[in-house]
């Protein structure tokens, strides 16, 4: 890896100017959401995309501060809005595989937080 | 994409009612193709009833009840105009400053932080502005130490940075010991880079070449991400020789604390990673004038060093804008205790108490009413409930006898005794006092066994005057913060809920039932239905009868515990 100078830095700030929003689901991975669960959740979850060669990018993430509903597991795919699920176990981690990613539906009853709708801006 | 968000789950719509009632609307109007309807647990509406919002409009409504859905479906929903006198104007009280990548970025790669604009604001400081041009951008932020203390971090930068000498250090402090806090291990676990960049600018500005992270052992996490971030930094050249091709170097290392409360006071902790025990030592001279091995240094929490990245990419001015006339920015809280959405809390600073509560924390855990807040920890003290507008920042809660602190917010309802708070906040002191100065070794045990007695309903009135002489003595001659701030608890506890200790002297009530010694549980023969629950779950065997003809407890063998209590199903059991 080369050093960073200066000028790599502003093509650093310049990318992310324009940053576009890739598909990706983000798991919780803070001490917090470890403790809930979300170890087994992330692998779930990395197994199923690469069985399925859905190609969406799984990222682990901090704590967004919802504690009491760990783990959580942000969903940002094209067309939905960024939807954030709450006390997610290995089945509600299946679920949202089939039914969110791929189905494009909202799934009842999980929801703890949703960000204004992705994509439709660009 | 068109959704629905249906928030129901106030427990006013179990069957579904509002649910059908919205997708019958839909199909009435023919559009139900085009819209998704989702049931939500949380849209940050609480306490509001049945809850709509309208994505992409954001149109949100509250409180409704049936006869309103088919008119928003109509005029809302399918012709997109909002209804004025039903819009909700809930909005989202919290400002994201200091948590702003966690939850967004991987923590774990350097790339993550740089696409987001991470160390933008190093860049600015080593190539844009003059290092005074740097300072200045500080004082006009008016950031101040979010440790505790709440020192403008300029004017302790430029202390550092006028004192002339060979070497200078930076620290980042990450010694997190109040119980039930627990924000910089979220930000060191969920965003490292930005307080790597902290450091970075604080080492340039004040001319230091060498930087220490002091973590607490007991944060493996936290330390392992921060060992990954400083080695990308490594690898990228964002730490060693020259870097970013400018002619300052900058190292880091990073040292564990054993698990002491003292060290993150930051004399000890200076004298920790010097390899000493860690001992706190008079101030002055502050480490920014002589501290770690004798040289200036600056020393900062976790939490101001995530904040300055910004301060330089959006401007002081813009981060002065936010919060309240002398405590600017914002404030992360973790909040705890009894309260629905426990967690971490970001908000502008000059928020109210009960705003972070009900607002953003949900509202109450249990059915029982809120009493007090405790914030800062074993340093801070409690604020009665009667206090819940004041606006937060630094003045307002040690007006109230309490402290910002490091942002531990410990919300206690009507079942917490305030004698039992201040005993256990005094047993942490006790334990965590590191016996160098007599005043605090001394001075909290003493109230410690003041409390006890109170609690155990053996201490006389007079033992209250002689708490609160102590407790002003061990506030006046301690050596270092943790003495000084020690008796704030009793004090503040005293303050607000005297009746309740003079009650446990006079009376031999504890009227929370929290203290045991002072507890009688008895069977209440007219109620009781001789089920033998209690009998069956007396861990001791204190309860004796039969079917036919009742029970009763014995209160010398009953050890208190409250199971009978508990189970039983037709509140036969008196405790008192």
């Amino acid at each position: 890896m080369p050093k960073l100078t200066k000028d790599n830095l502003e093509a650093y700030a310049k990318k992310a100017a324009a940053h576009k929003v890739k598909d990706v689901i983000r798991v919780g991975m803070s001490t917090c959401g470890i403790a809930a669960g979300a170890e087994e959740v992330y692998e779930v979850l990395k197994n199923e995309v690469r069985q399925r060669n859905l190609g969406i990018e799984i990222q682990k993430c901090g704590c967004s501060g919802k504690c009491y509903a760990e783990p959580l597991v942000e969903v940002i795919v094209k067309d939905l809005p960024a939807v954030v699920y709450g006390k997610v176990d290995k089945t509600f981690a299946l679920a949202i595989v089939d039914r969110h990613v791929i189905n494009g539906e909202l799934l009842n009853d999980h929801i703890f937080d949703v960000q204004e709708a992705n994509g439709d801006e660009k | 994409m068109k959704v629905i968000l249906l928030k129901d789950t106030d427990g006013k719509d179990r069957e579904g009612l509002f649910h059908d009632k919205v997708l019958d609307a839909l199909q009435k109007e023919g559009i139900s193709d085009k819209w998704k309807l989702v049931r939500v647990v949380d849209i940050g509406i609480y306490n509001r009833g049945v809850a709509l919002k309208i994505l992409p409009a954001g149109f949100t409504y509250t409180d409704l009840t049936e006869e309103d859905i088919p008119g928003i479906v109509r005029k809302s929903i399918k012709e997109g105009k909002e209804i004025k006198e039903k819009i909700s104007s809930v909005k989202d009280k919290q400002v994201k400053i200091v948590l702003r990548n966690c939850g967004v970025i991987d923590p774990e790669n350097i790339e993550s932080y740089l696409e987001t604009g991470g160390y933008q604001g190093l860049k600015k400081v080593l190539f844009e502005y003059k290092p005074e041009e740097s300072i200045e951008e500080l004082k006009i932020s008016g950031l101040r130490g979010r440790g505790g203390g709440g020192f403008p971090l300029w004017m302790k930068w430029n202390f550092a940075r006028k004192t002339r000498s060979d070497e200078k250090y930076v620290i980042c402090n990450g010694d997190e010991g109040d119980p039930g806090a627990y924000m910089d291990r979220s930000v060191l676990e969920g965003d490292p880079h930005s307080v790597l960049e902290g450091m970075l600018v604080a080492g340039y500005l004040v001319g230091a070449q060498k930087g220490y992270f002091y973590i607490r052992a007991e944060y493996p996490l936290a330390i392992s991400r921060v060992q990954k971030a400083v080695d990308d930094a490594q690898e990228y050249g964002l730490l060693g020789n020259n870097i970013l091709g400018s002619d300052f170097s900058f190292s880091i290392e990073i040292r564990l604390g054993a698990g002491a409360f003292v060290c993150g006071e930051e004399t000890a902790l200076i004298a920790s990673i010097e390899g000493k025990r860690g001992y706190p030592s008079p101030r002055p001279p502050y480490p920014s004038v002589k501290g770690l091995w004798g040289r200036p240094t600056v020393i900062n929490n976790v939490e101001t060093l995530a904040n300055v990245p910004v301060i330089f990419t959006k401007g002081g001015k813009w981060f002065s804008k936010i919060g309240s006339p002398t405590s600017k920015g914002t404030k992360v809280f973790a909040l705890t205790g009894k309260i629905k959405n426990s967690g971490l809390v970001e908000v502008p600073m000059g928020i109210t108490l009960r705003e972070i509560i009900y607002d953003i924390g949900g509202g109450m855990l249990n059915s029982y009413d809120i009493k007090a807040v405790q914030t800062g920890g074993p340093s801070g003290g409690v604020i009665s409930k009667e206090h819940l507008d004041t606006p937060v920042d630094y003045e307002n809660l040690q007006k109230l006898g309490s402290i910002m602190g490091s942002g531990g917010m410990i919300v206690i309802d009507e079942s917490d005794c305030m004698v039992d708070l201040a005993k256990f906040y005094m047993n942490f002191c006790v334990d965590e006092s590191c016996g160098k100065c007599a005043p605090c070794r001394i001075g909290t045990t003493q109230m410690l066994e003041y409390l006890d007695s109170i609690s155990k309903g053996k201490a006389s009135q007079e033992d209250i005057a002689k708490l609160k002489k102590i407790a002003a003595a061990v506030k006046k001659a301690s050596l270092c913060g943790l003495g000084q701030t020690a008796p704030n608890p009793v004090l503040s506890t005293l303050r607000y809920f005297e009746e309740e200790y003079l009650e446990h002297i006079r009376d031999k009530k504890c009227r929370a039932g929290k203290c045991k010694e002072l507890l009688e549980y008895t069977i209440i023969q007219e109620k009781c239905r001789r089920c033998s629950l209690c009998f069956r779950n007396c861990p001791v065997s204190a309860i004796s009868g039969n079917n036919k003809e009742g029970f009763v407890i014995d209160n010398e063998k009953c050890i208190k515990c409250g199971n009978c209590f508990e189970v039983c199903k037709f509140e036969a059991i008196s405790r008192g």
